[in-house]
């Protein structure tokens, strides 16, 4: 891994390329990597784009990297762009970078697609990690694409410095403003496709909703930006709006960055916790007692769960070389 | 985890798109994760792309009858970039006197019409190196 960070550092794409996706395939390495990054240079602004499927997400990723373009023209931008693995096979079609294909032959753009491979909230696991391997590339701003959320797909306002949702119009009356969930996440709104017909309403209606909205993530008023991808229209207000933004956060940066990286690892801690505990509970045989136990009243949910703890526990200080092998929970003293 | 990535992209100027997201959705069920780069994309664009994605397959679908420059060009570019373990198969419309000139190139595999979706999920499983046990070279 030493060798590819020191690659990737000295701008080797492919070295990055590959770092990220021995990231994906091995997530237990992001918390390490994040403790040992602390010194790498950082990503200036994190973007997240979320939004229902089809809202053009992708499209206005592409029109923003050509607006950065001209006024930071030597800022390395990268995109990264999620999309859904199937459940049922673990494929994946990737089909974001189809709309950012002018800049596949820019060196300062880097794009990437991702599967979430079933991680829900709308990433994929260890993202911070992949983030911060662009960061060592020199990328100064990342855009950071979900995949198309519904409505509680709220994990990228908690990685990204500004988030955009994207709306359109026709995706729903009134009512569906007022839910909680994705709507609750934007610092910018955008109202996307703003040349066909109901766009007008659907920015009243949003406004009417965030005026009663007090929750605020990073602190400031969110604020509604109506652009058209299609006809390249209203992109400059929308760079505008984000930098403004952005100026404001910078302070807040460096905790919000270090709040990310203790998330990171609390997230860590508690999927591994869950597999060594689900470990097991897996041992042939182990459930079925439980649930017996439990039915026969011998003893509640919350004795059960001190012990399932206390033998997942048990099995890793009994024997550090193999933690998917614990003790069984029920041995003849439970069953006393 | 996934089963591996790849690349499927249209090279040259036919827009003649079906087979390729034939093979995207194919390869998709068969537990792959495909990036799909759209129509009309340049050899540059097709070798920046892999690259950045870090697949290790690149499939290429043309139908314009262009296929011995276009594939070559791509094959070179991966070489002058240092990318050469990607490896590359192609399909379309291809005759088979071209085949021969197309493998000597470097291209691994190529699909001509009519091929059954078996040989194309069992060759693109050698390829990545799957079912090694089964005797593959």
């Amino acid at each position: 891994m030493q060798e590819l960070v020191d690659e990737t550092r000295a701008g080797s794409v492919r070295a990055a390329s590959r770092l990220i996706t021995l990231l994906e395939d091995n997530p237990s390495l992001v918390p390490q990597l994040l403790l040992r990054a602390r010194d790498w240079p950082q990503v200036e602004l994190i973007l997240g784009i979320t939004g229902a499927p089809g809202v053009g997400k992708s499209s206005v990723v592409d029109r923003l990297i050509a607006e950065w373009r001209v006024v930071r023209p030597d800022w390395r931008l990268a995109v990264v762009a999620v999309d859904p693995s199937s459940v049922f096979t673990g494929g994946a079609v990737l089909g974001d970078r189809v709309r950012m294909m002018a800049h596949a032959n820019d060196p300062q753009v880097f794009i990437r697609s991702l599967a979430n491979r079933g991680h829900l909230g709308g990433l994929t696991l260890g993202i911070r990690g992949i983030i911060r391997v662009l960061g060592l590339l020199g990328c100064r701003l990342v855009f950071l694409e979900t995949v198309g959320v519904g409505q509680s797909e709220v994990e990228v306002s908690s990685v990204s410095d500004i988030t955009a949702v994207l709306l359109a119009p026709g995706h729903g009356d009134s009512i569906q403003m007022i839910k909680a969930g994705v709507l609750e996440t934007g610092d910018i709104f955008v109202i996307n496709k703003s040349d066909r017909e109901g766009a007008e309403r659907l920015s009243a209606e949003l406004r009417g909703t965030l005026k009663f909205t007090t929750a605020r993530v990073h602190g400031l008023p969110p604020e509604i930006v109506k652009v058209s991808a299609a006809r390249n229209t209203g992109l400059s207000a929308l760079r505008e709006a984000i930098e403004a933004r952005a100026e404001k956060l910078a302070s807040n940066r460096a905790t919000m960055r270090s709040s990310g990286e203790r998330q990171e690892v609390r997230e860590f801690l508690l999927e591994a916790s869950r597999h060594r505990i689900s470990a097991v509970l897996e041992k042939p045989g182990v459930l079925e007692k439980l649930v017996e136990r439990l039915a026969r009243g011998d003893a509640d949910l919350a004795t059960v769960t001190s012990e399932l703890l206390s033998s997942a526990g048990r099995a890793y200080c009994g024997d550090r070389t193999d933690p998917t092998a614990p003790s069984d929970p029920t041995d003849e003293k439970h069953d006393s | 985890m996934g089963r591996g990535r790849i690349l499927i992209a249209k090279p040259g100027l036919d827009g003649h798109d079906r087979g390729a997201k034939y093979v995207a959705h194919l390869l998709r069920d068969a537990g792959y994760e495909v990036i799909y780069t759209g129509i009309r994309r340049s050899p540059e664009q097709i070798v920046n792309s892999a690259i950045q994605e870090d697949v290790r397959l690149i499939g290429l679908s043309l139908l314009s009858g262009a296929h011995n420059v276009l594939f070559r060009r791509v094959v070179d570019l991966l070489r002058e970039k240092g990318a050469e373990d990607i490896m590359v198969f192609g399909g379309g419309t291809i005759p088979p006197k071209d085949v021969p000139g197309l493998e000597a190139m470097g291209i691994r595999a190529v699909f001509t019409p009519g091929t059954p979706a078996e040989v194309i999920l069992s060759t693109v499983s050698k390829l990545l190196g799957e079912n090694r046990s089964a005797g593959a070279s």
